[in-house]
């Protein structure tokens, strides 16, 4: 059953974006991964208005103080497994604006982030990669070890447990390359 | 401004001859400083003189005792700086929103960062801070330090008793429509909207007090990220004012290269907003088929800039990168190819009936009421206020390259989006005229690093309609102050206007026929 609901949820999450603060430099290019050039439905991906359908949160810029709570609320209303994808150097870090008097910080200050994406903005690319990457970090490859990875976020401890675990954080680069690179075998004996 | 028939100057300078004193060419056309409440008394008369008289923006300054309050009023021919001051111990001022209705929002945004109290303004409370906000403190005097705010707990929700009769329909701040967070809270009978309450400042991250702690040259690259879709229009507002008070020639290359960054990026903007009203109204194809079209847009910006959204090619002095002549035939063919398809589209808005149906008629704004309210843009040029700042106060080559202004006079929805589409046709010209016309030599000067003590303001079109900057230097490399206008936070008092009475279904295409981008309305 479980395979079962993981192979869904690969072949088709359901997306849905947060706005948290902004320039619409990332949202623009989120959009723009849904229309004709880059079209991200090909992997199954659907930008889905209503948290409550949304497998994956996609998270944008950093987070100030009036969305820190509605960011919460709507991380909140998302059904289990969920994942959270930071895009943009504000959403991973809070980017330029760290510091400033309106300005929480990145989003992994308020939310578990499963996978960040940096770039000003980044380009489809980028985002694409790291979606493709987030995917497969769900649906690990039988008999092949996840290469440990540098960064990993804090999780909250009261987390409910999931009905599979949660993915291996990843770190998409800000120049897309293929994933095999980054996968590589380890060494068999 | 040369071709002025009404002398706005020599009109307040005969009638109050005694009471103000007047800089010629200090910020805009003229400054006036005024003492005792006589800002209201200098905005009645040039209300009188000239029917176009309407606000740009209300600066608030730190002066060490005092408040400065600085109104900026645009005519028909004039760019006009009220100077007042108000003491920091009992700050308050007149209101003028009896005079001028679109500077309610200005007034606003002054008391919230600056605790100014304007008398006589309706509306209060936060308008871009948080609600937790804690009292007393007003993030922009220069005494309150950014990171040693503390915010107030969020208090017990009170439930009001609820009104059966009146249906509130809360939009935002995460709705589907918004690609932003923000809420508006419509009120409707039965169908028909009675009242639109907009609560602004989601994405607001203090830009301009983060400009006060950087230098110069960073502040180009933070202005650039107060929005990501008319980020060229931002830092080139920023680095004119800068250059005006460096007093600084941009060399004639420069001019033109600007020119086509400028106009490339309202060619990616426009695309975009007609797609998105295509989204709206339900009709998704259109939406597709825009943003298919926009993508060699894209390409061509990070052909000339090197990056597909921020291109950050202003500078102080000039551009960081020219244009090579080899990719002047790429940028033609690609315009030439877009141009071809604009046909259809325009055939489409003509004929389409689901187009004529859901935009013809909807949020109609008169041309009085488009003046009053101080609205900028293609929102202005669709309701027969034409107002183009290219036009009006020509800056860099734009005096120099003939091109048409774009003035619909029905005011509606379908209106400002055939201004949209008209102005394509416009950028593609301007910009092949600009590459034919490209002249030879530097395309950057050396600045000093240091700016010293002066203030200018610098307007440019961006793709939304005017945008205003204020920029005070003193002599060191960091501004003392920075003042960002967005086209944005001028338009949305015309929608609480054009709401109302109409359908609660026709309220998206409405809104998204002003372009909204509240990270520019936010900063």
């Amino acid at each position: 059953m479980t395979n079962y609901v993981t192979w869904a949820r690969v072949k088709s999450p359901w997306v849905l974006h947060f706005n948290s603060g902004a320039c619409n430099g990332c949202d623009i290019e989120i959009v723009a991964l849904l229309t004709p050039k880059y079209d991200v439905e090909r992997f199954g991906v659907k930008l889905e208005p209503s948290p409550r359908h949304a497998d994956v949160l996609l998270v944008t810029g950093c987070v100030t103080q009036q969305c820190a709570e509605r960011l919460k609320r709507v991380y909140d209303q998302m059904p289990q497994p969920k994942f959270v994808v930071a895009i943009g150097a504000c959403a991973c870090s809070g980017g330029v604006f760290e510091g400033d008097y309106n300005v929480v910080g990145g989003v992994d200050k308020i939310l578990p982030v499963n996978a960040y994406i940096p770039g000003c903005p980044p380009r489809p690319e980028a985002i694409i990669d790291g979606v493709v990457k987030l995917l497969n970090a769900l649906n690990p490859p039988k008999q092949k070890k996840q290469p440990k990875q540098e960064k990993k976020p804090q999780l909250p401890k009261e987390e409910p447990k999931t009905i599979f675990t949660q993915p291996e954080v990843v770190v998409a680069s800000s120049e897309a390359k293929p994933v095999i690179e980054e996968t590589k075998k380890p060494d068999v004996k | 401004m040369s071709n002025s028939k009404i002398d706005i100057v020599s009109v307040i300078e005969s009638k109050l001859r005694d009471k103000v004193q007047i800089q010629l060419g200090q910020l805009g056309t003229a400054a006036v400083s005024t003492s005792n409440g006589l800002h209201r008394d200098v905005l009645l008369v040039m209300a009188e003189a000239d029917e176009k008289t309407t606000i740009t923006a209300i600066t608030g300054l730190d002066l060490g005792s005092n408040l400065g309050v600085l109104y900026h009023i645009r005519t028909s021919n004039a760019f006009i700086t009220i100077h007042a001051e108000v003491p920091k111990d009992n700050p308050k001022i007149q209101t003028i929103t009896d005079i001028i209705p679109g500077a309610v929002f200005s007034e606003l945004e002054v008391s919230d960062l600056f605790g100014v109290i304007f008398e006589g303004n309706l509306l209060s409370g936060h308008f871009v801070l948080s609600e937790y906000w804690p009292e007393g403190v007003y993030p922009l005097r220069k005494n309150v330090k950014p990171t040693e705010v503390k915010l107030n707990p969020p208090p017990e929700e009170i439930k009001q008793p609820a009104d059966k009769n009146i249906v509130k329909i809360i939009i935002g701040p995460q709705h589907p429509a918004l690609l932003e967070p923000e809420k508006f809270a419509v009120t409707v009978d039965g169908e028909i909207v009675t009242k639109v309450e907009p609560r602004i400042g989601y994405v607001h991250r203090g830009i301009e007090k983060a400009s006060e702690s950087r230098t110069y040259v960073q502040d180009v690259y933070l202005v650039e990220r107060i929005c990501g879709i008319c980020n060229a229009c931002h830092a080139y507002g920023f680095v004119a004012a800068v250059e005006k008070i460096l007093k600084t020639d941009v060399p004639p290359r420069a001019k033109y290269l600007r020119v086509v960054a400028l106009e490339l990026n309202r060619l990616h903007s426009h695309l975009l907003t007609l797609g998105h009203a295509g989204l709206e109204i339900g009709y998704e194809t259109l939406f597709q088929y825009f943003w298919r079209d926009r993508e060699p847009i894209m390409d061509l910006i990070e052909l000339t800039s090197g990056n597909r959204v921020y291109a950050s090619l202003m500078t102080i002095g000039g551009v960081r990168r020219d244009l090579k002549d080899t990719d002047i035939p790429k940028i033609k063919t690609t315009l030439e190819a877009l141009r071809k398809k604009l046909p259809f589209y325009r055939q489409l808005y003509e004929h389409e009936p689901t187009i004529k149906a859901r935009m013809q008629n909807v949020g109609i704004l008169k041309r009085e009421d488009a003046i009053k309210l101080g609205v900028v843009g293609p929102v202005a040029r669709g309701s027969g206020y034409d107002f183009d700042v290219r036009k009006d106060d020509p800056y860099e080559a734009y005096g120099e390259i003939p091109f048409k202004e774009i003035v619909y006079t029905t005011g509606d929805t379908w209106a400002r989006m055939n201004v949209r589409m008209d102005e394509v046709e416009e950028s593609i010209n301007i910009i092949q005229y600009a590459v034919d016309h490209l002249p030879k030599g530097p395309f950057r000067v050396v600045v000093p690093r240091n700016v010293p003590v002066g203030e200018a303001v610098s307007r440019n079109e961006a793709p939304r309609g005017e945008l205003f900057y204020y920029v005070r230097g003193n002599g060191t490399a960091n501004p003392e102050r920075v003042k960002v206008r967005t086209p944005t936070f001028a338009n949305i008092p015309s929608f609480l206007k054009t709401a109302i009475g109409e359908n609660i279904a026709d309220v998206p295409p409405n809104f998204v026929s002003l372009d909204p981008c509240f990270s520019c309305t936010d900063r």
